[in-house]
């Protein structure tokens, strides 16, 4: 049972980096839909990177610079261009999946066995983890999620608490608004896209060399989207993100153990995988209030005349 | 001579094609109430829109107390200390009217207790009602507009430019707004004001520039002039009034539409219509008065089939029609014309002629075996834009490429035709200049003269008077009481529309 929820947290740690990148974005406004293929492409880069210097920082720095770049291509189309969001995220997604798949081959050619790297430690906190039970679950993790442990409430704190938060809500709730103020609702919401790029970078690369080790086209297989599903299903909001991103990090944890003790032999391990999803659309359809951002996902145009 | 506080010297904008502003050139005093005054279309937005750094003149300067500035963005007009409230309110109603009006104002961690203080004091300095704690949302327009000044006020402007204040106000409310412009100004600080109303200018402004088709055509001070000439300035040729034909009292009809004890319910169970009861005879046009968003939309939806009553009966000549959907009313003839054309009455990207078929394309006139019937659509289109003088290349221009006036027309056009026994005019002039108003209140007339039952909705006292047979108010979805134009005074149904009862009028307004 601690092992199955110290899995949960672990699993949660990039899904909940992808969320809150997805909520501090959809809160000014823009829904990145190019979440599944910024999370890819960070998977692909932090393997380069670390593969290639040997340095797993050098390969979560190179995975934040890509899912950068992916997302300022995202944002100019969207933003600036005023193109449709759906539409551009599934391009760029589609992109994602044959750009990694061949550049992988440039790089590497076709290996024999697959290329690994040494993945995250696992890092116990001193003290902390000696709390019994919640020690283990919570203090006996890697990096990334003491990192996602202070990001959570960082983010609810700059959306909700401060002027620079008020402005990204606004920008999504009426950008005229915001226009109006003297900001520029395009850099306002082409810096949380930015934002969102680089936390979803982190979280494509803690699939590749944050826990496996390793390289694959299908390495994140949805997950970029269930990320963007917690978004809804946390009411736009990093506190129900963090409610949303256990009870998926959970399922996925309880699925992976079936696995491993041969349970999908008689008891369908999608079954598991499915209930977050099958909760979200029950959750979607029963709640009353949404708290979605009014603007969401329509560009904004000055109007001319 | 006194050097003036701002002042705008060869101000042109170009949008694409279209001349916004050519030459403009004025200037304001502090202490100074100045209004701007122009048909729709004619600039003055615009010019004030460059003025609050919105947009950027291709041409020209401007001047604050002698010295030239640059502004290039809304930021750089505040710390000259302009401000301006847009038309539609930019404020966001899913937060307080505190965090409005602290966006863009502070940095760093927001104290709110801190600033609702601050606004609370505020507010009292001005005898403004506003709880800084309430959200946007829930608040009624006059209040969102309180709201939008204090966040002038809070950001310290001393020029105050705002686009239309009136237009959603009810006259009481618009003359507190008239007495605070007034003590705003004394206080040494100056107003601009967009209006196109001439009431409103004789009675606040000190100086009055006349905008037209982009240019200033009058600077004039209020004690020199008078609305004729303002009129005459404005539109550039005398104006003839509409007036409604002298066979006014038609021996009393019988009612054509009846709506009995009608109420909506809203999904959030808050009645957007309480128990309504009208009847409107043939020949008769029914005006419904109130400030907008009291149920006007819901009443037209109600009758043109848009929405069900949760209860009450609607009759068409007898016939209960209360549960026909559109298409029914629409062959049984109803004609609607909504308020927001471009939401609700047409198809921007598509042209003349197929919008003129838009809510008829079941009906066999238009069929060919099984396809449209291009030559008979043609010539009919043809033949409306002949009739209502559509300003247009062709009937295959997109209605988008033509202006509010004639999309109006348009319009009309079909729902006149579709209305053989009812029309609903919602707004039906709402934005248009006045060639267009007038044109419109013509072809309102004649088809109550054909005996066509009309409901007139309009949140324009003065087309409710010159038009209607009775008038009916609406607040908060309940009738206040159905009168002969000649009982009411502007004074009295103004409290109506306030929400007074027809007792507490009386005693009010005596």
């Amino acid at each position: 049972m601690v092992n199955l929820l110290s899995r949960t947290i672990m699993m949660g740690t990039p899904l909940l980096f992808g969320a809150l990148a997805e909520v501090i974005a959809e809160r000014a406004g823009t829904m990145v839909t190019a979440i599944e293929g910024i999370f890819l492409i960070g998977a692909w880069a932090g393997f380069v990177g670390s593969f290639l210097s040997g340095s797993l920082t050098i390969g979560f720095l190179t995975a934040i610079l890509s899912g950068i770049l992916v997302a300022a291509l995202y944002g100019w189309i969207c933003i600036y261009l005023k193109q449709h969001q759906v539409v551009t995220g599934t391009a760029i997604n589609i992109l994602a999946v044959g750009l990694c798949a061949f550049l992988y081959r440039v790089i590497f050619g076709v290996p024999i066995t697959p290329l690994t790297v040494n993945p995250l430690p696992t890092i116990p906190i001193p003290l902390l983890s000696k709390i019994p039970i919640i020690g283990e679950i919570l203090f006996e993790q890697n990096i990334l999620t003491y990192i996602i442990y202070l990001l959570a409430p960082l983010a609810y704190f700059l959306l909700y608490k401060t002027s620079l938060g008020l402005t990204v809500r606004s920008a999504g709730e009426n950008p005229e608004a915001v226009d109006v103020a003297g900001i520029n609702v395009y850099l306002v919401r082409f810096l949380t896209v930015l934002l969102a790029g680089a936390m979803g970078g982190v979280a494509g690369a803690f699939y590749s060399i944050g826990f496996l080790g390793m390289f694959a086209t299908n390495i994140i297989g949805g997950r970029g989207w269930i990320a963007f599903a917690i978004c809804f299903l946390g009411n736009w909001n990093p506190k129900g993100a963090v409610a949303g991103t256990l009870a998926f990090g959970f399922a996925e944890a309880i699925a992976i153990y079936m696995q491993s003790i041969g349970a999908n032999s008689f008891f369908p391990n999608e079954l598991f995988i499915a209930i977050p999803y099958i909760m979200t659309i029950v959750l979607t359809i029963s709640r009353k209030s949404f708290n979605v951002p009014a603007k969401l996902g329509i560009p904004y145009v000055k109007e001319n005349y | 001579m006194e050097t003036a506080f701002f002042e705008l010297r060869g101000i042109s904008k170009y949008f694409a094609k279209v001349v916004a502003n050519k030459d403009v050139s004025f200037s304001i005093r502090r202490g100074e109430v100045l209004a701007l005054l122009g048909e729709n279309g004619a600039g003055k937005s615009t010019v004030m829109k460059i003025l609050y750094g919105l947009y950027r003149a291709d041409e020209g300067q401007i001047f604050k107390d002698g010295k030239e500035v640059k502004i290039q963005s809304p930021k750089d007009a505040m710390k000259l200390g302009i401000s301006m409230i847009q038309q539609h309110f930019s404020l966001v109603p899913a937060h307080t009217v505190t965090e409005n009006i602290i966006l863009g104002n502070v940095g760093g961690v927001i104290d709110q207790k801190l600033y609702q203080e601050e606004i609370k004091k505020l507010a009292g300095v001005y005898g403004f009602n506003v709880n800084p704690n309430d959200y946007v949302r829930d608040l009624e327009v006059g209040v969102q507009q309180k709201v939008e000044i204090l966040k002038a006020l809070y950001q310290k402007a001393s020029l105050l430019i705002m686009d239309e204040p009136t237009a959603v106000l009810t006259p009481q409310e618009a003359q507190n707004l008239m007495e605070f412009i007034r003590n705003f100004a004394a206080q040494g600080n100056a107003v601009i004001f967009i209006t196109h109303k001439l009431k409103e200018v004789m009675s606040v402004a000190d100086r009055i520039i006349v905008m037209r088709a982009g240019k200033v055509c009058g600077d004039v001070k209020r004690s020199e002039t008078n609305e004729v000439e303002l009129s005459k300035l404005m539109i550039g040729k005398d104006l003839e009034q509409v007036r409604r034909d002298e066979l006014k009292a038609k021996p009393a009809q019988k009612p054509r539409l009846i709506i009995e004890k009608v109420t909506l319910e809203e999904q959030t169970g808050v009645p957007a219509l309480k128990n309504i009861s009208l009847a409107v005879g043939q020949g008769e046009i029914l005006g419904i008065a109130g400030v907008s968003g009291n149920g006007q939309q819901e009443l037209c939806e109600i009758i043109c089939g848009a929405q069900f009553p949760s209860s009450g009966r609607i009759l068409l000549d007898g016939e209960d029609i209360t549960n026909k959907d559109i298409r029914a009313r629409i062959e049984a003839g109803i004609g609607y014309v909504p308020a927001d054309r471009s939401r609700d009455g047409m198809v921007m990207e598509m042209s003349i002629a197929e919008n003129m078929l838009l809510k008829s394309s079941f009906d066999k006139k238009w069929q060919n075996r099984g396809f449209i019937d291009q030559r008979k659509l043609n010539a009919y289109t043809q033949e409306q834009i002949k009739e209502y003088s559509i300003k247009t290349p062709s009937t295959e221009a997109m209605v988008r490429g033509l202006s509010g006036g004639n999309q109006q027309k348009v319009i009309l056009a079909r729902e006149v035709d579709n209305g053989e026994k009812v029309i609903i005019f919602d707004q039906p002039t709402r934005g248009l200049d006045l060639g267009a108003v007038n044109h419109i209140h013509k072809v309102i007339l004649k088809e109550r003269a054909k005996g066509k039952s009309i409901v007139l909705v309009s949140t324009e006292l003065s087309e409710i008077f010159a038009l209607s047979d009775k008038i009916a108010v609406l607040y908060k979805g309940e009738i206040q009481g159905i009168f002969e134009p000649a009982e009411l005074t502007t004074e009295k149904i103004g409290l109506l529309m306030a929400g007074f009862k027809i007792g507490e009028v009386r005693e009010d307004a005596s």
